[in-house]
């Protein structure tokens, strides 16, 4: 009997600490499985294929996606608005960060900045952007909203592509890298640690009250005044936010090509490129397009090698999989998750 | 006498109730005026010209989001598909004409080209609405129809922008011009022939449908969807067929766009951004579903683009009048003529 019971105990000990980790992994927006995943990325590094320079290249394309993806999400997916000027803000902040680096004679200005304090100012002023965004889009809804962002993308995309004693026109910049001279790896880790801290701070944002907030103006704006929701001060905040992030991640992306211009950076279609990651990843849930963009880059990179002579195949199966997913799955692979979590646990409690 | 006062009343009534859409008609007109006085005449039928091609753009998408709730991003591949088919049956028959001269035949051989374009435009209109956006409408929550709607159509906008580059390739493909005889000569200034053709061929399709929505059977039936769905299905109209129809006209004349202006912009995957941009900027200014307001609000915005491009120089086109709409989109956030549309 005794011995039943001091394995009980120790059982609910175990349970007890399993627990309060699980509640504390919750806390920080992290389940189990996702850690793992995490982790299992964070070490891909040590396997050999891992760390040819090429491979590790792609690992720090899918790193940004994922950064980017969870960013556009946290407006698309919670305050319900498409931000379709995202890119457009993202290439301001890679801008403000290479122009503060610039040391070159071509540009009126040589400020000499370290591209490490750079691209924290690059993200601030993508933030500022982003709060004017939120404020142009105030009064606005759906789609209106939407093609209001999109057309302050464009404005900014000309203004970029017309300042050309600041950013040389269409001819673009080539700013410095964050480490002259070293290889990949240690920017995979710098753009994985910075796409960790974005999901971390957006998640940590929805799990409190704000978050709550968010999903109600979301679903019904109406609603959400009436229950004293101050939509103001909620939709601008989630601008703001996300496009700081975005220009932040801009920064890094302009100190590690070392090379932007305007069509590459700041076009609708890159744009689109993120949207169609958040969407089928699933929209509001921050982690769908984080965990679909490793594989997505790997995917599209084996398929542009494999059929150089077909350029663009890639952008067609990025359409067509967005097609199919908004016609038959709209909500994306992390509704598809949670639905089978549910048909598991449903079918476990009934046995 | 007493006719005069009460059209200075009407006048003053109209301007009273519609202050925002009075002032851009007026500061329109003052800006027409002006281009025409600095940089002559010619900029303002060049502003015309291509204001009859945007009024046919917008038309399109003013009907699609006004009849069917789809707020269309991929209006633009309509435009691109245009431009192709009417190259590729264009200038074969051009290529004949030049070994076997007929002058006749020359006249309306840009015809060939555009209907042809036109009639790939319905084509295509049909298919996607019964391929795509029927399926999506079926499967659609209620409230969510709009946002799904134009992500589906951004999709389309992506799969066929980069399918055309992937099928016929990124070479930009454009002729000097259909008709190419001397210019005509209009109050003192020289314009082309294929401007002149330009516009009247937006005029009279645009004409066209207006007689077509106004005064068909088929045509008051689309209006009626527009006005109130379920009770013009009550009245035994069949969406499955309004749908694909109001789908197909708009798609047939963005591709009839497209045809008409390929000695401007030349057959190219991504040709149909700019076009689509500037429609996008009409149905915005006007209102969205606003298919009268586009027609006038394609002139407007033909006005202010000729305008930046007179006076701020053509490299600022996409960056003066975007500031300007926002601007506008922000005193009337849903468009100077108002929009029936409520969220």
């Amino acid at each position: 009997m005794t011995s039943v019971e001091l394995e009980l105990r120790q059982r609910q000990a175990q349970a007890g600490i399993y627990g309060t980790i699980k509640a504390m992994l919750h806390r920080l927006g992290f389940t189990p499985l996702g850690l793992a995943l995490l982790v299992g990325v964070a070490v891909l590094p040590v396997v050999p294929y891992f760390r040819q320079e090429h491979i590790l290249r792609w690992l720090v394309a899918g790193a940004l996606l994922a950064g980017q993806a969870a960013a556009f999400d946290f407006t698309a997916g919670y305050i319900n608005v498409v931000n379709f000027g995202f890119a457009a803000i993202l290439g301001v902040g890679a801008y403000t960060s290479a122009i503060l680096a610039n040391e070159m004679p071509f540009l009126i200005v040589q400020p000499g900045i370290s591209p490490w304090i750079g691209i924290w100012i690059g993200g601030l002023v993508a933030g500022l952007l982003g709060l004017g965004l939120g404020w142009l889009t105030l009064r606005l809804r759906g789609i209106y909203a939407a093609v209001m962002a999109w057309f302050v993308g464009l404005a900014l995309l000309g203004l970029v592509r017309n300042l050309t004693p600041l950013t040389r026109g269409a001819l673009g910049l080539s700013p410095p890298t964050l480490l002259p001279g070293a290889g990949n790896l240690p920017y995979f880790y710098i753009i994985f640690g910075m796409m960790l801290v974005v999901y971390v701070v957006l998640r940590q944002v929805t799990l409190s009250h704000v978050g709550l907030a968010f999903k109600a103006i979301g679903q019904n704006i109406g609603a959400a005044k009436a229950s004293g929701i101050n939509p103001t001060y909620y939709r601008v905040l989630n601008f703001a936010l996300s496009c700081a992030f975005a220009g932040w991640l801009g920064g890094f992306y302009a100190h590690y090509y070392a090379s932007l211009t305007p069509a590459t950076l700041m076009h609708t279609s890159k744009t689109v490129e993120v949207l169609a990651i958040a969407y089928i990843g699933g929209r509001g849930s921050l982690w769908g397009g984080m965990v679909l963009a490793f594989p997505f880059v790997f995917f599209i990179q084996h398929l542009r090698s494999t059929f150089t002579d077909l350029p663009g195949l890639h952008l067609v199966i990025y359409g067509a999989l967005m097609i199919l997913v908004m016609i038959f799955y709209p909500d994306g692979l992390s509704g598809l998750w949670e639905a089978t979590l549910e048909k598991v646990r449903s079918a476990l409690s009934k046995s | 006498m007493e006719q005069k006062t009460s059209l200075a009343d009407a006048l003053r009534e109209t301007i009273s109730e519609n202050l925002a859409a009075t002032i851009i008609l007026v500061a329109t007109a003052v800006l027409a005026v002006w281009l025409g006085i600095s940089a002559g005449l010619s900029q303002v039928i060049i502003s015309l010209v291509t204001g009859g091609m945007w009024a046919l753009m917008a038309v399109g998408l003013a009907l699609v989001f006004g009849v069917m709730n789809v707020p269309h991003f991929a209006h633009g591949e309509s435009f691109m598909v245009g431009a192709f088919v009417a190259y590729f049956v264009f200038t074969p028959i051009r290529d004949y004409l030049a070994q076997n001269p007929n002058p006749a035949l020359t006249a309306v051989a840009p015809f060939a080209g555009m209907i042809a374009a036109a009639l790939a435009g319905a084509v295509l209109g049909v298919i996607l609405e019964r391929l795509l956006f029927y399926p999506l409408r079926i499967k659609s929550r209620a409230g969510e129809w709009v946002m799904n709607a134009f992500l589906l159509t951004v999709g389309i906008s992506f799969v066929m922008t980069n399918g055309a580059r992937l099928l016929i390739g990124a070479t930009f493909r454009g002729i000097p011009g259909y008709w190419l005889v001397p210019p005509l000569e209009i109050l003192g200034t020289r314009i082309a022939v294929d401007r002149v053709m330009a516009f009247a061929i937006a005029l009279v399709s645009i004409a066209a449908l207006w007689f077509f929505l106004g005064r068909t059977r088929t045509g008051r039936a689309i209006r009626a969807v527009s006005q109130d769905e379920v009770g013009a299905q009550m009245m035994g109209i069949n969406l499955n067929f309004i749908f694909p129809l109001t789908f197909s006209l708009a798609t047939a004349m963005a591709a009839l766009a497209g045809a008409s202006l390929l000695f401007m912009f030349q057959a190219y995957p991504t040709v149909g951004l700019t076009p689509l941009y500037f429609a996008w900027f009409v149905v915005m200014m006007a209102g969205l579903g606003n298919v009268a307001g586009a027609i006038v609000g394609g002139f407007i915005v033909a006005v202010f683009q000729t305008a930046t491009q007179q006076f701020a120089g053509i490299a600022w086109t996409d960056v003066i009048p975007t500031a300007l709409m926002i601007v506008i989109l922000l005193v009337v956030p849903f468009g100077i003529f108002g929009s029936e549309m409520e969220e």
